[in-house]
């Protein structure tokens, strides 16, 4: 029974990472080429779910109780597609006109451009979707897959890791293997040496605003059909989490920011589990700054050279 | 005639408090709500100065400058209000509570300064969610969500010269804004002293180069340290008015990361490192928030008069918009801040990164 | 104009001003306009005027968009801008217990008026029932300035307890926001029930920041409750609990107190979830239950707003009742003497009854209505008086 009680805090751990993990990615990816914290990420993804929510009749969506059909599905990665698109177009469209213009600018300028544009995505947010939560459609049903009514896995948990896994799966091939990747990981490394070499430092760093836009959106259609509730602040707090979970596995670092992603997702859960839900993110914060004490880099990053 | 310019021009902030401090004479409405309001201003500025130690003189980015406000003023409440046995004076309680948070902030800094950059300033946005959190469970020392009160102002029970100075502080909030206007002045006396001082040019030596700073004999960890700890107590010199003046702690709600996220924006937008930025853009963005929005709105309304007032059309309905344009803008066009400092602006002017 | 703007006009002697200040952005935006919609028809009722006085109404927001609710801050202003304008003798509010704390200090000092249509926590008002030192630390001038005529959680805890006990439920799981009011009826659920032999499984709070309590939920399954008590509000995650809990699998029903009743809370957690398992309890007679002057009053809110009005309208337009019979039977333009008036209000006849206030303050209204949602509205289910509790409890 306690086992089994483990097995359950576990796998809802898990699937609060694996979304986790897609949200710190984009934080990740950004930090690598631009080496600043995009603190609009958070409120980007909270546009997706307005986008997800006004998705949901025109895709012929509808909540429902039971397995959901082959159409369920293939509206499901519709509504992925196009808020990955809409998200990523979005976040192309910020770096064009706010974050480039400052390429030179002191380090802290995009920082603090970055929590206007937060500001101003949350207020379109209220304007598109009002102050109150709304709920959101459940279009893929909590039913439970599992036999018995101890542990529970059902459809929704199952649709996380569906649509979370082939996605952070494909952005590591895609940074690992293809040419494109190489390009991005050459621009991350020194900017004006892979401007020598002949690469297009803009036209890269765009593309990896595109890449962390479409994942953002993906999340945000799981965050919706997940929890079931958005709301104009959900950023917010979901931008906390993967932040902490992008820092925790190494700010940078692809491999870092998904296995901070389970990390955050699992100790939230157990800590709720084993030391109530009131102390539950006060443990995640504490973890990440006894980690970084001891391993500045984070757990999978690499110890920077000190520029001199 | 140029001379005196010239003296303006390097003393703005002297000749902008004095401004404040007659000001009450000429606006009658400093008497009323606008009064408490711009005293919160005033909070924000000594807030907003604290922070500069660290992101403007040390250059280490800092994202929980709340979480010391918010031990300020639950350590001031602690100390006075009648759930607990001290029940001490108010100004001895502020001392005692800058000096417990200031060791808060030196106990931080230790084990964080390996750190660099962005990984510390995510360790202190972590550490303002666990101080946060922290309050709001320790029930029986802080309250919880319900905080601390009724903080009594300070002067409670003293009378001088017929006048009862606790109700004084509670009915007029002229008595509130003299106070923080006194401490915020002493408090940019105090920053343009450090500026000059051993310390200040340890702190920004520090900032420029470390390692060459290490060369010349300054031991880097002691001067963040000494930064840590002087933020820490700056901002809990204004946690300790927040609280008098608001008669309780509010919930620990109020100390969460949106707030050290205003402040932070405040001094970059103002310019890092310099006073009177600092102090420009408090008196912007906090001034858009706390004194200009509920200004307009409530014209709006008694204007139009409306029953339901609709609200796509009330300004507050879009001020976080405004308020995130305005930062765009600023940092487009001033990338350095509104008023750089001049050392940091000298800095930037030479192509570094 | 400017002047008029920060509220330092001179006083106008024909004039009396009342003001409100409640949470006018965010998810209590719907509650504040019941509550602002019923004051403007008991004002518009009495034509006008009270007495030899025109009276004026002010809606001051004591939240903002930032919070999303109410700020101490904001309460604060609000407080102090009444305190300094020389016309307003009363104002109504605050909605939350925790902002009462913050202006009820402040105008207290004035002998300015307060009522608040929904304010609840006990030691706002009650001596020994809160905590040390309440409620006399909310009035420095040692007179009482605050009434209100909601009745206080001590009626809505215990009671609710009550309800729980004549279902025959035995083990039951507390839930609460943390804030002033939430956990306040949390504790008195959780006492009362302790008391009267139920067994409360666990108590944990949570964070009305968080997106989602899976986790929590499945804590909650494994100690296998039978009823789920959550002391919280709609703008503090009631709906998204709800939500979690049913689809964890937990069979078990919920009971939430009066600051989840609000069509927002069903809106977000949704209709199909809540039905039939969700009980909310409220202080008083539901509005449809009304009669005499309360069902007039239910009729002239259709005819003009096109909707029924929820129980927070008729406090509304009770609290504003209560302060024009304040104005009126003291005569003058004198807050002591209009705050005096309405303490004196021993006999009421309004739209909630025959009702008076007692030496604190404190409706002498004891009557809790349980209701279940169903089909995406609030059903009347029953009423539990305080003599039914006095006579059913075992001994004390």
């Amino acid at each position: 029974m306690l086992a089994l009680f483990l097995l359950q805090q576990c796998l809802i751990g898990l699937t609060n990472g694996g979304l986790i993990a897609l949200v710190a990615l984009g934080y990740t990816m950004v930090y690598g080429v631009l080496r600043f914290i995009n603190f609009a990420h958070g409120d980007l993804i909270m546009l997706g779910a307005c986008a997800a929510l006004g998705l949901v009749a025109p895709l012929g969506l509808a909540a429902t109780g039971g397995p959901p059909s082959l159409a369920t599905w293939l509206g499901v990665v519709a509504m992925v597609l196009l808020c990955g698109l809409f998200c990523g177009g979005l976040n192309v469209a910020v770096d064009r006109f706010v974050y480039r213009p400052l390429r030179e600018a002191p380090t802290l300028a995009p920082l603090v451009s970055a929590i206007g544009v937060s500001f101003i995505f949350m207020n379109i947010g209220l304007a598109w979707i009002g102050p109150a939560d709304r709920g959101f459609p459940q279009v893929v049903p909590a039913a439970s897959l599992l036999p018995g009514n101890v542990v529970q896995f059902g459809w929704k948990d199952l649709l996380v890791m569906v649509v979370a896994m082939p996605l952070i799966v494909g952005i590591m091939l895609l940074m690992r293997t293809t040419r494109l990747g190489k390009a991005v990981r050459a621009v991350a490394q020194d900017r004006t040496a892979a401007a020598l070499m002949g690469i297009d430092v803009d036209r890269m760093v765009a593309t990896t605003f595109f890449l962390a836009g479409f994942l953002g959106g993906a999340a945000s259609v799981i965050a919706g059909l997940y929890t079931n509730t958005i709301s104009y602040q959900m950023g917010f707090q979901n931008g906390l989490y993967a932040m902490t979970a992008a820092v925790l596995g190494g700010l940078g670092s692809i491999r870092g920011a998904v296995a901070g992603g389970l990390m955050v997702g699992l100790v939230r859960a157990l800590s709720t589990a084993y030391a109530g839900e009131r102390w539950a993110g006060a443990i995640v914060f504490a973890v990440l700054i006894v980690v970084l004490a001891f391993r500045p880099e984070g757990l999978l990053g690499h110890r920077a050279k000190e520029k001199v | 005639m140029a001379a005196l310019w010239n003296w303006i021009g390097q003393r703005w902030e002297v000749v902008a408090l004095a401004l404040l401090a007659i000001a009450p004479l000429f606006v009658p409405a400093l008497g009323g709500a606008l009064g408490g309001q711009v005293t919160t201003l005033f909070i924000y500025c000594i807030l907003a100065l604290g922070l500069n130690v660290m992101v403007g003189y040390t250059g280490l980015l800092h994202l929980g400058i709340a979480a010391f406000f918010g031990i300020g003023a639950f350590m001031v409440a602690i100390l006075t209000v009648p759930l607990f046995p001290f029940q001490i004076g108010w100004l001895v309680a502020t001392a005692v509570s800058i000096a417990v948070t200031a060791g808060v902030g030196f106990a931080l800094g230790g084990p964080v300064l390996r750190l660099r950059g962005d990984a510390l300033a995510i360790v202190t946005l972590a550490f303002g969610e666990v101080v946060k959190v922290t309050l709001r469970n320790l029930e029986q020392v802080t309250g919880g969500m319900k905080g601390l009160n009724p903080v009594p102002p300070p002067g409670a029970g003293v009378t001088v010269a017929g006048t009862d100075l606790g109700r004084a502080f509670a009915v007029d909030p002229r008595w509130f804004y003299y106070l923080v206007l006194a401490a915020l002045a002493g408090v940019v006396w105090a920053m343009r002293r450090l500026e000059s001082s051993r310390l200040g040019r340890a702190w920004a030596a520090v900032r420029e180069d470390e390692p060459a700073a290490a060369a010349l004999g300054i031991s880097a960890t002691q001067v963040k340290l000494s930064a840590f700890a002087m933020s820490a107590a700056v901002a809990a010199l204004a946690g300790c008015l927040y609280a008098a003046t608001l008669s309780t702690t509010a919930d620990p709600n109020a100390y969460d990361f949106n707030r050290s996220i205003l402040v932070l924006c405040a001094v970059i937008l103002g310019g890092l490192g310099s006073i009177p930025g600092t102090l420009l853009g408090v008196a912007i963005l906090v001034g858009f928030d706390t004194v200009l929005i509920p200004a307009a709105d409530s014209l709006i309304q008694q204007l139009s008069g409306a029953a339901d007032r609709s609200s796509l059309l009330s300004l507050a309905s879009w001020r976080l918009a405004i308020f995130g344009l305005a930062l765009v803008l600023v940092m487009r066009y001033r990338p350095a801040g509104l008023i750089p400092s001049r050392r940091l602006a000298a800095e930037w002017g030479h192509g570094r990164r | 104009m400017l002047m008029a703007v920060f509220g330092c006009r001179p006083a106008d002697p024909g004039v009396v001003r009342i003001v409100s200040s409640l949470p006018r952005t965010g998810p209590a935006k719907q509650q504040t306009d019941s509550i602002v919609r019923g004051i403007r028809m008991a004002i518009d009722e009495a034509g006008g005027h009270v007495g030899p006085f025109r009276v004026e109404y002010l809606d001051l927001d004591d939240s903002t968009v930032a919070a999303g609710q109410w700020t101490s801050e904001a309460e604060a202003a609000n407080a102090r801008r009444a305190l300094q304008d020389p016309d307003v003798v009363a104002c109504i509010g605050p909605l939350n217990s925790g902002a009462a704390k913050v202006s009820m200090p402040i105008l207290n000092f004035g002998d300015l008026l307060m009522v608040s249509p929904a304010a609840t926590a006990v030691g706002l008002t009650k001596p020994r029932l809160g905590e040390p030192g309440e409620p006399e630390v909310y009035r420095p001038v040692g007179r009482i300035n605050f009434v209100r005529v909601v009745p206080a959680d001590d009626l809505q805890g215990p009671l609710s307890a009550e309800w729980v006990r004549r279902q025959g439920i035995r083990k039951v799981y507390v839930l609460d926001d943390g804030q002033v009011y939430g956990k306040g009826i949390a504790d008195l659920f959780a006492d009362r029930c302790r008391e009267i032999g139920i067994e409360v499984l666990g108590h944990d709070a949570i964070d009305a920041r968080a997106q989602e309590f899976k986790s929590l939920m499945a804590r909650i399954k494994s100690s296998q409750p039978d009823l789920v008590y959550f002391g919280g509000t709609v703008q503090s995650k009631g709906g998204q609990l709800a939500k979690d809990m049913f689809s964890a699998g937990i069979d078990a029903v919920l009971l939430v107190p009066d600051g989840c009743q609000a069509q927002a809370f069903i809106d977000s957690a949704g209709a199909a979830v809540l039905d039939g398992r969700c009980f909310v309890t409220f202080g008083g007679l539901p509005p449809e239950r009304l009669t005499g002057k309360g069902a007039a009053f239910v009729d002239r809110y259709r005819r003009e707003w096109g909707e029924s009005p929820d129980g927070y309208a008729v406090y509304g337009y009770e609290a504003a009742g209560v302060v024009l019979r304040a104005i009126r039977d003291a005569g003058v333009k004198d807050r002591l003497a209009i705050t005096s008036a309405a303490l004196a209000i021993g006999d009421y006849d309004g739209a909630l009854g025959h009702w008076g206030f007692d030496e604190n303050g404190d409706t002498t209204l004891g009557v809790l209505t349980v209701s279940v949602v169903r089909e995406g509205r609030f059903e009347f289910a029953e009423t539990i008086r305080t003599s039914d509790m006095a006579a059913e409890s075992p001994a004390e």
